[in-house]
């Protein structure tokens, strides 16, 4: 039961990160390889805050918010822009990206000297409740309820607001959108903040959950996402979510049962096997894109 | 003598929106037959059906008597089904010559062993497949940019490129989508006598097209749809001449 | 002059055997297969070789041969289940079988000893076989672009639909590029073993499947050459400019994201075709059109 419980959490950390990664995939059509630096960047930036500057906690996480959504766009400039300008096939765009992740995670590795760096001891403040047995930090739950409040924040911002309406149009369609006089440039540059300050925002959430922050953190989760993604269906929002949980849950317990290494293991197998029988996961939609056969 | 190629009551339904509505329409061989239409009326997504990379959503398509309703593309490409494409599809980086050697596939019997091992079948088989194809190059008079890139040349080569590719099938059935757009007129010209001598030789055309003085001049029969449905068939004299043909142009 | 030669030998093979994997990159790009699964391929027929030898003392060329074989039968299972998907997803799969290797090499430590690695491989691969291989393995691959097979491979890449509308048959050739890619890689992977002493799991993890792309993205990947010249400068580049070895990563993902956004087809590639379009201008006045 807690494992289940941390499951849950860990899983829902991972659904916002996904959500940035699904979001990106939505409207551009792209799979940023770099967004795994983004979210580990994030989480350096939110270190610096707390160790060096000595601020609060809470400061702190908006620091790794802003962090990984600055990033993102400068990915966006420099990585994606100039292929999105000639119509490059999908095969530059994942090229780029991970050029751009190798240079994120060179320049983290050089700058934390390859070291394993945690969040001061009084950060957070740690308190353990006692709820039907079960040992509850309050951290796990201020976890969960950002999250949530960061998913509804994002719907209201998609669903009810003029700009959210410009993205899902572009989304869909964006020659359409062009025709109606959206200007795609700044679009995009909303959904690469957005989907980096909830990367950053993952990251602090992460290095605080799992007490360490080191250069490569964002690789095996990067990795996580794309099985979320996936499982949970392409520009899917719903989907990123309830993905995220089942592999947060999935991850947490083999972990606990089995053993690290074949909970790796297990991850990846799942994502092959969902990739190959259903790649439209739960909840998305067939795309041409994924197989040219008679549609 | 069956005609090669029978459209019977096809349909084809994107969500709710029939794109091609119960259209019927046969193609005989040796002879060019025209399909005319204001934009947007449905005749690259019946080309798209007829090809197989569309699937129908209900009625038949018959090549030379045979239901191919079902058939997947290359199948019907490989029982000589060509066709040429409305924004042109070439491989830009390759050469004139190499995009026409790309139609001989299905003319190509070496094994994939024989080809990856460089053994002589396939040396000879090449040989004479580029042969073949500097012939049609030459045929169409672009001898002396056989090798250069397709993708830097005028639009009107690229489109002659097209249709020799198409040719280069050696297929039963082609189906020409826009092939003289943005041609000027004696570039259409030489065009049209060139489908006039494929014909000739028994081939059974299927011309999709805009410019209407090109069609009267090519076409032995008209069809005329819009949106979606039939609306008119019969001698290209007599179709240009009916009142409902001119009421869908002139009001589209 | 030998001083030289000594000195640098090491890196020529290591060249050779990055080559044999960027050749196995290459034939998968060429067919427009969106693959990075050589390294994982490399893994297996590399662990496969060390494990033989090392625990079963087979001898080193038939243990090579059985490591490219298991390549050739990991990819041939894989390339049916493959063959159904397209572009991104492609890669995110093949990318995940990378992932499912490192892991098993990392944990299954009764058969792999882990992450310590196998140890005491006897070099058997020297620069001799080495270099022979690359030759034999590059006449075959000039080959197989010169005939039905490569131009095939040509027009499904560049655009499928037309491919298929010309009655090629895309997922029969995409199989056997993918399957020959496995091949290759295996015995990539077996000769890297045997050229090398030792090897542990990360040495065919996510480093290695970035440097076959690399190296084919930055040479070409229509042409054997441009693998060929991928591997060379990606292999040198740290060498040459010790100064930089620190900073290897960074500058190996500038180079990928500037060859990728302003040379997109790669070094030599391109100036195999600007060479040809310079050709022609000399040879031909092009008639009026």
């Amino acid at each position: 039961m807690q494992q289940i419980l941390n499951g849950i959490v860990v899983g829902s950390v991972y659904g916002l990160f996904s959500l940035g990664f699904t979001l990106l995939f939505g409207v551009n059509h792209i799979m940023n390889m770099a967004h795994g630096s983004v979210f580990m960047w994030g989480a350096f930036a939110g270190l610096y805050a707390t160790s060096i500057l000595e601020l609060p906690i809470a400061v702190a996480l908006i620091v790794g918010m802003v962090a990984g959504g600055l990033i993102s766009v400068a990915l966006d400039f420099f990585a994606f822009r100039p292929l999105r300008r000639r119509g490059a096939p999908e095969f530059s765009a994942i090229v780029s990206s991970i050029g751009a992740d190798l240079i994120l995670l060179a320049l983290a590795q050089k700058v934390s000297n390859t070291a394993v760096m945690r969040f001061p001891f009084d950060a957070f403040p740690v308190v353990v409740l006692s709820i039907f047995g079960l040992r509850i930090q309050l951290l796990q739950m201020v976890i969960v309820a950002l999250v949530v409040i960061m998913v509804f924040g994002l719907v209201f911002y998609l669903y009810r607001t003029s700009f959210g309406l410009q993205i899902r149009s572009v989304a869909y369609s964006e020659q359409t959108s062009r025709l109606l006089g959206i200007n795609p440039g700044p679009i995009n540059m909303q959904v690469f903040f957005i989907s980096g300050a909830l990367a950053g925002m993952a990251g602090v959430l992460i290095g605080l959950v799992f007490n360490s922050v080191h250069f490569a953190m964002g690789e095996p989760l990067l990795m996580r996402a794309f099985v979320i993604i996936i499982l949970g269906g392409l520009g899917s929002i719903p989907g990123a979510l309830i993905a995220g949980l089942v592999i947060g849950l999935v991850q947490t317990l083999s972990v606990a049962y089995i053993s690290s290494g074949v909970s790796e293991a297990i991850v990846f197998l799942t994502l092959f096997v969902v990739i190959v029988f259903r790649p439209t996961g739960l909840f998305g939609q067939s795309t041409a894109a994924m197989r040219i056969q008679r549609t | 003598m069956r005609p090669t190629l029978e459209l019977e009551n096809v349909s084809r339904h994107f969500g709710g929106v029939p794109a091609v509505d119960g259209l019927s329409l046969s193609v005989p061989a040796g002879q060019i037959t025209g399909l005319i239409g204001p934009n947007g009326a449905g005749k690259t997504t019946v080309v798209n059906l007829i090809t197989g990379l569309l699937h129908l959503t209900s009625g038949r398509v018959l090549l030379d008597g045979n239901d191919v309703s079902r058939a997947e593309a290359p199948e019907l490409a490989r029982a000589g089904v060509a066709r040429t494409f409305q924004n042109i599809r070439l491989l830009p980086d390759a050469s004139v010559l190499d995009n026409v050697l790309s139609g001989f596939h299905r003319h190509e019997r070496v094994g994939l062993w024989a080809n990856l091992l460089g053994l002589p079948s396939a040396r000879i088989e090449t040989a004479h497949l580029k042969e073949e194809a500097m012939q049609l190059v030459e045929r169409f008079g672009m001898t002396n940019l056989a090798k250069h890139r397709a993708g830097g040349l005028s639009y009107g080569h690229q489109r002659r490129i097209e249709v020799m590719r198409a040719l280069a099938m050696k297929p039963r059935l082609i189906l020409l989508d826009e092939p003289v757009a943005g041609m000027n007129d004696a570039e259409a010209e030489s065009l049209s006598s060139i489908f006039r001598s494929v014909a000739a030789e028994g081939v059974a055309l299927l011309l999709i097209e805009h410019n209407m003085r090109f069609v009267m001049s090519l076409c032995s029969h008209l069809y005329v749809v819009a949106a979606g449905r039939l609306i008119a068939q019969g001698d290209p004299q007599k179709v240009s001449s009916d009142p409902i043909v001119v009421q869908a142009y002139l009001g589209s | 002059m030998m001083n030289f030669f000594y000195t640098y030998q090491s890196l020529f093979d290591h060249i050779l055997v990055n080559a044999l994997l960027a050749m196995s990159q290459y034939v998968v790009l060429r067919a427009g297969v969106f693959s990075l699964g050589s390294a994982g391929f490399a893994a297996l027929g590399a662990y496969c070789t060390a494990i033989l030898i090392t625990a079963q003392a087979w001898p080193p060329v038939a243990a090579i041969a059985a490591g490219t074989v298991l390549g050739t039968t990991a990819s041939a299972l894989l390339a049916l289940p493959l063959a159904r998907l397209r572009g991104v997803f492609q890669a995110v799969a093949t990318l995940a079988f990378v992932q499912i290797v490192l892991s098993a090499t990392q944990n299954w430590e009764s058969l792999t000893h882990g992450a310590l690695g196998i140890n005491g491989i006897p070099h058997v691969a020297g620069t001799a076989t080495l270099l022979g291989v690359v030759v034999v393995v590059v006449l075959l691959l000039v080959t197989m672009g010169r005939f039905g097979l490569g131009r095939a491979m040509d027009v499904i890449r560049e655009d499928e639909m037309v491919a298929v509308s010309l009655g090629i048959s895309v997922p029969y050739i995409q199989r056997f590029a993918f399957i020959l890619s496995g091949a290759l890689a295996g015995m990539a992977g077996g000769l890297h073993a045997t050229s090398s002493y030792a090897i542990t799991p990360n040495d065919y993890g996510f480093g290695l499947l970035v440097a076959a792309l690399a190296m084919v993205v930055l040479g070409g990947r229509t042409s054997v050459w441009g693998a060929l010249v991928g591997a060379v400068v990606l292999i040198s580049l740290p060498e040459l400019f010790r100064v930089f070895a620190d900073y290897r990563n960074v500058v190996q993902g500038i180079l990928l994201m500037t060859v990728i956004i302003y040379l997109p087809r790669g070094v030599a590639d391109t100036l195999i075709s600007m060479l040809r379009d310079r050709r022609l201008r000399h040879e031909v006045v092009p008639e009026k059109p």
